[in-house]
């Protein structure tokens, strides 16, 4: 690569901040206490028809952040995990248009002192639509300002609750792999490449949809109405793109830093002021594509820093995945 | 759309509901009051029924008896946390919200996830619930959570008879605010 002039580099150090999430899941809220499921962004690549895309992770709970942003560890002798396998695919409807649906299945084991508890079942289920805006032509050698075009995703998703809410048949919270509702996000992705770079920023501003209660935890309560807060999530990144060998395999090398805020939500329209959160995270993730970019597999790794002020009023966790993708062409 | 996605989406789709049925989601949620009548005089959780009586542990080892707490009092709440970020914050909106109001009533956190009285104590104090108003009583073996079929953040009313008033999940508090005002 040549050496670059003071506006690439401006332009390089832009694209560094904006950084590339399609590698990382975003945060989401999982356990046994806050629900689960979601599922790894799917974008597909230009040139594909389809993909699928089977994603294991293993979330490690570590304590939480409480509402004053102090980090409180759990009970001493706690062992509290999910699990979730993702089931995702995408598939192009039109030459800009694409689709895609992620099934997550949850298993929750939370082991205290005095309590040990294992359950499973599907988590809330992810179905997106993509309208590709902008494509991006990865580079090796800036040539003109339009080869600094990234690509550009804009659409909305819709969160199925097929996950187990607080609001089903099941008796304890331990059992939780799903919040009980509806959001509808709109979401933009940027993605660029600058060989050997490759950096993106994803967003998104998500709507719960209200909805009537009338059991808790299998138990018939007086009907209420009840909604989460508006949620806002970020996420940046920036890859290193490594070629290996002379076959044409890649690996990719991703870092990634991530944020999400729920506001409070609402029970018969009046605000619950405990449910505010918010979360920052950082993650890393390394991604190797074989020469016809059919397969490919990922490992990742998401980690929320304990230290005040990175967290409100959410669990401190790390995320471990590892997944495989193919593509059809 | 080539035959490649009309294949494939399909099968997710198919996957997604096939899942749904097996799990018992609540994808189209009823707000109907089906709340099951309640004979008085019977013993259980629900409103309207006598509250299980019960003796736990303290977290300094005294024994402390449903019964023997509800004489001079209004009555009492019991709040039964997993000391998680849920149970901190309604506990602490607690404290700060409806504590103050109420010097008449008892509460009582019930830690159900604790297996010695000595973790409960660390818990408490690692929570920053020591000295908060609240007695954390140690439900060793969980008699009390099943007792009462609650779970995290299950927050219950009992009257100075006896009698449950309240047994649902915290929420915004307002719920406990109203029932307690009216004891």
């Amino acid at each position: 690569m040549d050496a670059p002039g003071k506006p690439t580099r401006t332009l390089i150090l832009a694209a560094l901040l904006l950084g590339a999430a399609s590698l990382i899941p975003p945060p989401v809220l999982a356990g046994s206490c806050c629900g689960g499921g979601g599922g790894a962004a799917l974008i597909l690549p230009k040139g594909n028809k389809a993909l699928v895309d089977l994603t294991l992770e293993m979330e490690k709970y570590d304590g939480f952040w409480n509402q004053d942003g102090k980090h409180i560890d759990d009970p001493a002798g706690s062992d509290l995990r999910q699990y979730r396998l993702t089931l995702g695919t995408a598939a192009r409807l039109a030459s800009r248009w694409q689709a895609s649906l992620a099934v997550p299945y949850v298993w929750n084991h939370n082991r205290y002192s005095g309590n040990v508890s294992s359950s499973d079942g599907l988590g809330d289920s992810t179905l997106s639509l993509w309208y590709e805006a902008l494509d991006d032509l990865s580079i090796w050698k800036l040539k003109s300002l339009k080869d600094l075009t990234p690509s550009v995703l804009i659409g909305p998703s819709l969160t199925i609750p097929t996950g187990i809410s607080p609001y089903d048949d099941r008796t304890s919270s331990f059992d939780v792999t799903g919040r009980g509702f509806y959001r509808l996000d709109g979401n933009l992705q940027v993605d660029k490449t600058f060989r050997p770079f490759t950096a993106s920023v994803a967003l998104g501003y998500g709507r719960y949809l209200e909805r009537a209660v009338n059991k808790e935890y299998g138990r018939y309560v007086e009907p209420y109405h009840k909604r989460l807060g508006n949620r806002t999530s970020a996420s940046a990144s920036l890859g290193y793109i490594a070629v290996l060998g002379t076959g044409g395999d890649q690996l990719t090398g991703t870092a990634s830093i991530s944020y999400i805020d729920e506001e409070d939500g609402t029970r018969n329209g009046e605000t619950d002021p405990t449910s505010e959160f918010r979360k920052t995270s950082v993650g890393g993730a390394l991604l190797w594509s074989g020469t016809d970019r059919d397969w490919s597999v990922k490992a990742s790794w998401n980690h929320a820093i304990q230290a005040q002020g990175w967290g409100e009023n959410f669990p401190t966790t790390d995320v471990y995945g590892i997944g495989v993708r193919y593509g059809f062409r | 759309m080539g035959s490649v996605s009309r294949r494939i989406m399909p099968l997710l789709v198919a996957v997604l509901l096939a899942g749904c049925n097996g799990v018992g989601t609540d994808l189209s949620p009823s707000g109907a009051d089906r709340r099951p009548p309640v004979t008085p005089g019977t013993t259980g959780p629900s409103v309207g029924q006598i509250a299980p009586d019960f003796t736990l542990p303290d977290t300094l080892g005294d024994n402390v008896a449903l019964s023997t707490s509800l004489p001079g009092r209004k009555g009492v709440v019991l709040y039964f946390t997993m000391w998680c970020v849920i149970c901190g914050d309604e506990m602490s909106h607690m404290r700060s919200a409806i504590m103050p109001a109420h010097p008449d009533v008892g509460f009582f956190a019930i830690d159900y996830v604790s297996g010695t009285v000595a973790d409960a104590r660390a818990s408490e104090l690692s929570n920053g619930f020591a000295n908060s108003g609240f007695t954390v009583l140690v439900d060793l073996g969980n008699p009390v959570l099943h007792a009462y079929a609650a779970t995290m953040g299950t927050t219950v009313v009992i009257d100075n008879t006896g009698i449950v008033r309240m047994n649902e999940n915290y929420g915004t508090g307002s719920r406990l605010q109203a029932i307690l005002g009216g004891l």
